[in-house]
C-alpha cells in the first residue's frame, strides 16, 4: 500500500532521482572544518525563523519600535527566547561565516573549478554584514541609534559621492523615521531575498562540483 | 590554466572521492552535530546572558559615546590609529573607503589573482602568511577598540603603542613577505611562516602592553533601564520626586509655586487633573517635560538644552507614572501600590536605609540638593543630612523635639532670632503637609538618634511589652 | 562487515532524525506559544465606575452619564468612551435601570427625547422605550443593560464594568 503511494508520488515528483542526486552523493573524507558552511546555513534558517516571528510584534517606527521590543521581551511568552536567539544568532553568524571563509582561503578551495563559488561566497559574507548593520538599528535604543549614526557617517566620507551616499542610506540628511523604515525594509525583504538567492546558487555549485577535499602534499 | 592541469585536478579529486564517504548520512550527520552544538549555545546565550536593556534612542543626547557593532570595531580602531599619521592621517577617506575597498576587492578577486593550481599550504606561503597577519590584526584591533589613542594626561604613548601593534608591525611584515616572495624567490615557506609567527607574537605583546597601561574602564553609572510597567512607574515616581515636586508638589496639585527662586508666587495649573491628563497624550506630555513651557515659566528638562537633563526613557517613565497615578482611566497595577516604607510597629525605630531615605527622596530631595536654594542643607546622603546646612547645629539634634527639622515638618516656622518679624526657615515641605505617618517616622528617627542601618535601628527598638525597657533609650513611645 | 556498515548508517539516520526533531521542537513549541500569546491572556479588566450622585437623578427621567476607559494592548494605549442612562424607577435606591447608550443595531449612540418619551437612534430612526425595549426600527434586541451596580455610602451610584 505505502509502496504504491510512494511509487505514484515518485513517478510524478522524481523522489528517487532527487535522493540520488542531492543526498546519496559520494564525497571526499569529511573534515570537521567542512561543517562551517552548513552551520552558516543553519544559522541563516534560525535567523529567518526567529526574524519572521519577531515581525509579529515589532513595529518599525521611532514612536513604537522601542516599546514594541520591550513588549516582546517582557510581555509575550517566550519573546525573550525568540529575540535572544535572533540577537546572538546574528553575532554567531558573522563569526561562523567569517571562519568558513578563512577555512576556504587556507585550504585554497576557491581554486579551479570553484572560482564562482568563492565569488558568490564573498557576496554572502557582505550581505551577512549588511544584515547585521541594518538589524542593529531596529531596536531604536541609544546604542543602535548612535552606532548607525557613526556607521552611516563613515559611508559619507567617500570623496565626491559621500553626501549622496549618506542621504541615500539615511533617507535624508538625518537619522529619522525614514532611516528606520528603509533599514527595516532592507533587513526583512531586500537583503534576505538576495541572501536566499545567492545561498541557492552557492549550494547548487557545491552539489555540482562536490565538496573540495582537504589538500595533500600533491595538491 | 591548460586542459592538462584541469584534467589532473579532476583525477585527483576523483581519487579522493573514491576513498571518501556518502553525503547522506555521513556528512550530514557531522553537520547536524555542529548545528546542534550551535543551537544549544544559542539557547544558553539567550537564556543566561540574554539581551541587555538599553535606554530609548535620544537624538538630543549629544553626550552619548557612539560605538559601532562589535564586528566593525576593528575598522573603527584602524581609523583612529590611522588618524594619528601626520599629513596622510587628515585624508580620512583613505582609511574609511580606500583601504577597506581595496581589501574587499582583493578578497573578491582572489581566485583570479592567485591563479596557480597549488593548494598545499607550503606552496602558498605568501597568501597564507598575509591572511594570518590580517586576521591577527583584526582580532587585536577589536581588543584595543575601547582604549583611547590619547590618554587622559595627554600622553601619546598609548597611541604610539597601538600604532606599532596594529599598523606598523603587520604593515612592515607584509612588505617583507612580499619582498621574500618576489625579490628572493628561494626563501623557504618555513622562513615565511616563522616570520609571520614572530610578527604576530610581537603584535600580541604590544597589544598586551596597551591593554595593561590603559586606564581601566570605569563602570559607567548609566541610568538603569526599567522594563516592566511596575518598575517604570517606580522609576517615574523617583524621577518625579527629584525633578518635579519642587514646583508641582508631590501630588501634582500645586496651583501656586512657593519657595522656588524666580518662580515665587507664580500661579500654575494643577497637573493631576483632566485638563492635563485627558487632553495631552503621552507624546505631548513627554514634549512638555523635555522642552518645558518657556512662556509659562516651566524649564525644559530634556537633554536638548542641558546635557545633564533627563533622557527620553526617563521622561517616558515620568509620563507613565503620572498616567497611572492620576489619570482615572488607568488602573494602578496592584504591585505598584506598595507603601513608601514598611509601616512601623509600636516602639519600632526607623532607620535611614529602610524608612528615611525613601521619604527624603520623595519629599525633600527636589530642593535639598546641590544647586538649589536650600540654606545649604543637602539631603542627598546620610552624612550630608547630618552635617550640612546653615543651621546645622540646630537642624537635627538627637533626642530633641525642638530640632528645627522636626518643628518645620510639623507646621511651625522658625523665626529669625535677629529679626522676629522674619522667618528663618519656613514650614516644610513648602507647599504641602506631610502625612501623619511620615511625620511620625521622622520624629521617631531623630528622637532615637538617627540610626543609619536597619540593624542599628533594631538595637534601639523598644518592645512595647510591660518588661522594663533599656533605660535611657530615647524613644517617642514611652515604655509603660 | 557490510552488515555492520549498514547498521551504522541506519543508526546515524535515526539519530539525525531525532536531533533534527529536537531542534525543531525546541524552537517550534516556544514559537507557537509566542504566536498565540495574546489569545491566552486573560482579557478584560474589571472596575466599579462611578456614574453620579443618586440624589441628582430624578425619578422616571433618564440620567445620562459617560466614562472613558483606557485599554492597554501591548505597548499601545487606546481610550474608549462609553455612555449610558440611569433611570430611577421609584424612591427605592435599588430600583434602577441602567442602559448602555449603544444602539443594538449598528452601534450608534441613542439619545433621550422628552417629546417622544423614548430613546431615538439618529442612524436608522430606531426607537427604544424607557426600559430599553425596541419600539420601532431595525434593532434586533433591546438596549444592553449594566446589570451589576451598587450604591456607595456617599450615595454615589457605581456600575460594574468589564472590558470586553
Amino acid at each position: 500500500m505505502w509502496k504504491k503511494i510512494f511509487d505514484w508520488l515518485d513517478e510524478r515528483l522524481g523522489l528517487v532521482d532527487l535522493y540520488k542526486n542531492l543526498l546519496d552523493r559520494p564525497e571526499p573524507q569529511g573534515n570537521w572544518w567542512n561543517t562551517l558552511g552548513s552551520a552558516s546555513l543553519f544559522l541563516f534558517i534560525m535567523q529567518a525563523v526567529t526574524g519572521i516571528f519577531l515581525t509579529v510584534y515589532y513595529t518599525p517606527s521611532p514612536d513604537h519600535a522601542y516599546d514594541s521590543i520591550n513588549y516582546i521581551m517582557n510581555g509575550v511568552a517566550f519573546g525573550w527566547l525568540i529575540r535572544g536567539i535572533h540577537h546572538w544568532g546574528a553575532t554567531l553568524m558573522v563569526i561562523v561565516v567569517f571562519v568558513h571563509m578563512l577555512r576556504v582561503f587556507f585550504t585554497a578551495s576557491f581554486k579551479y573549478p570553484r572560482e564562482m563559488t568563492w565569488l558568490i561566497g564573498v557576496g554572502l559574507f557582505l550581505l551577512t554584514l549588511g544584515m547585521g548593520f541594518t538589524g542593529y538599528l531596529l531596536p531604536w535604543n541609544q546604542k543602535s541609534y548612535w552606532a548607525t549614526t557613526v556607521g552611516t557617517q563613515i559611508a559619507g566620507t567617500v570623496p565626491f559621492l559621500g553626501d549622496f551616499i549618506l542621504k541615500a542610506l539615511r533617507g535624508g540628511s538625518n537619522l529619522s523615521a525614514l532611516t528606520l523604515q528603509r533599514f527595516f525594509a532592507a533587513h526583512i525583504w531586500m537583503l534576505p531575498a538576495a541572501l536566499a538567492g545567492l545561498i541557492g546558487a552557492h549550494l547548487y555549485l557545491i552539489i555540482k562540483h562536490g565538496e573540495s577535499h582537504f589538500p595533500t602534499k600533491d595538491d | 590554466m591548460d586542459d592538462e592541469t584541469k584534467q589532473k585536478i579532476k583525477e585527483r579529486y576523483q581519487r579522493q572521492v573514491n576513498r571518501g564517504e556518502r553525503f547522506w548520512p555521513d556528512s550530514i550527520f557531522k553537520d547536524l552535530i555542529v548545528s546542534l552544538a550551535i543551537f544549544t549555545l544559542l539557547i544558553l546565550l539567550a537564556t543566561f546572558i540574554g539581551v541587555a536593556s538599553e535606554p530609548k534612542a535620544d537624538p538630543s543626547d549629544t553626550s552619548y559615546i557612539p560605538r559601532p557593532e562589535w564586528y566593525f570595531l576593528f575598522l573603527f580602531k584602524f581609523l583612529a590609529i590611522y588618524g594619528q599619521i601626520p599629513v596622510l592621517g587628515k585624508i580620512e577617506w583613505i582609511a574609511t573607503v580606500l583601504v577597506p575597498g581595496i581589501a574587499m576587492l582583493v578578497l573578491t578577486l582572489l581566485p583570479f589573482i592567485d591563479r596557480t593550481p597549488n593548494r598545499y599550504y607550503t606552496k602558498r606561503a605568501l597568501p597564507i602568511s598575509i591572511m594570518a597577519l590580517v586576521v591577527v590584526d583584526i582580532i587585536l584591533l577589536t581588543l584595543m577598540a575601547d582604549v583611547p589613542t590619547v590618554s587622559e594626561n595627554g600622553s601619546k604613548l598609548v597611541g604610539w603603542l597601538q600604532a606599532v601593534a596594529g599598523l606598523a608591525i603587520p604593515g612592515l611584515t607584509m612588505i617583507a613577505l612580499f619582498l621574500m616572495a618576489f625579490a628572493f624567490k628561494n626563501i623557504s615557506a618555513k622562513t615565511m611562516f616563522w616570520m609571520t609567527a614572530i610578527a604576530s607574537v610581537l603584535m600580541i605583546g604590544f597589544t598586551g602592553s596597551v591593554l595593561a597601561i590603559a586606564p581601566k574602564p570605569t563602570a559607567t553609572a548609566e541610568g538603569t533601564v526599567a522594563t516592566t510597567l511596575v518598575d517604570q512607574i517606580f522609576a517615574g515616581q523617583d524621577l518625579y520626586s527629584v525633578n518635579c515636586t519642587e514646583c508641582h508638589g508631590d501630588d501634582g496639585k500645586v496651583t501656586k509655586i512657593e519657595g522656588v527662586k524666580g518662580l515665587e508666587g507664580k500661579e500654575i495649573p494643577p497637573i493631576n487633573g483632566h485638563d492635563v491628563l485627558y487632553t495631552l497624550d503621552d507624546a505631548s506630555l513627554a514634549e512638555v517635560i523635555a522642552y518645558g513651557r518657556p512662556d509659562a515659566g516651566m524649564n525644559p528638562f530634556g537633554k536638548t538644552y542641558n546635557p545633564a537633563g533627563l533622557s527620553k526613557s526617563e521622561i517616558d517613565y515620568i509620563v507613565i507614572f503620572m498616567r497611572y497615578t492620576w489619570d482615572d482611566r488607568f488602573e494602578m497595577p496592584a504591585e505598584a501600590l506598595k507603601p513608601l516604607f514598611p509601616p512601623l510597629a509600636e516602639g519600632e525605630v526607623p532607620s535611614y536605609d529602610v524608612h528615611i531615605q525613601p521619604i527624603v527622596k520623595r519629599y525633600c530631595l527636589a530642593c535639598h540638593r546641590a544647586g538649589k536654594e536650600n540654606n545649604n542643607f543637602l539631603m542627598d546622603s546620610y552624612e550630608n543630612i547630618l552635617s550640612t546646612g546653615d543651621n546645622k547645629d540646630k537642624d537635627i539634634i538627637a533626642g530633641d523635639p525642638n530640632s528645627y527639622f522636626l518643628q518645620v515638618i510639623q507646621g511651625h516656622a522658625i523665626p529669625d532670632p535677629k529679626d522676629p518679624t522674619k522667618t528663618l526657615i519656613r514650614t516644610m515641605p513648602p507647599n504641602s503637609q506631610l502625612k501623619p505617618n511620615i511625620v511620625d517616622a521622622l520624629i521617631r528617627w531623630i528622637m532615637a538618634g538617627m540610626p543609619r542601618t536597619a540593624e542599628d535601628a533594631a538595637k534601639l527598638t523598644v518592645t512595647p511589652a510591660p518588661a522594663t525597657g533599656p533605660a535611657g533609650t530615647p524613644s517617642v513611645t514611652p515604655t509603660p | 562487515m557490510p552488515d555492520n556498515e549498514l547498521n551504522r548508517r541506519d543508526f546515524i539516520k535515526v539519530t539525525t532524525g531525532i536531533v533534527g526533531g529536537l531542534i525543531g521542537a525546541a524552537i517550534g513549541l516556544p514559537a507557537i506559544s509566542y504566536l498565540l500569546d495574546p489569545a491566552f491572556k486573560s482579557g478584560g479588566k474589571e472596575a466599579w465606575i462611578p456614574v453620579g450622585k443618586i440624589a441628582d437623578m430624578e425619578i422616571g427621567r433618564p440620567y445620562p452619564f459617560s466614562f472613558t476607559r483606557v485599554q492597554v494592548n501591548g505597548w499601545e494605549r487606546t481610550s474608549t468612551s462609553h455612555g449610558g442612562f440611569a433611570i430611577r424607577k421609584s424612591e427605592d435606591p435599588k430600583d434602577i435601570v441602567i442602559l448602555n447608550s449603544r444602539c443594538t443595531h449598528l452601534g450608534c449612540t441613542v439619545n433621550w427625547k422628552d417629546d417622544a418619551q423614548a430613546f431615538l437612534c439618529p442612524c436608522h430612526d430606531a426607537k427604544f422605550s424607557e426600559e430599553g425595549m425596541v419600539l420601532d426600527g431595525p434593532p434586533p434586541r433591546p438596549l444592553d443593560r449594566y446589570a451589576d451596580f451598587r450604591l456607595t455610602d456617599d450615595g454615589i451610584l457605581e456600575i460594574f464594568y468589564k472590558e470586553s
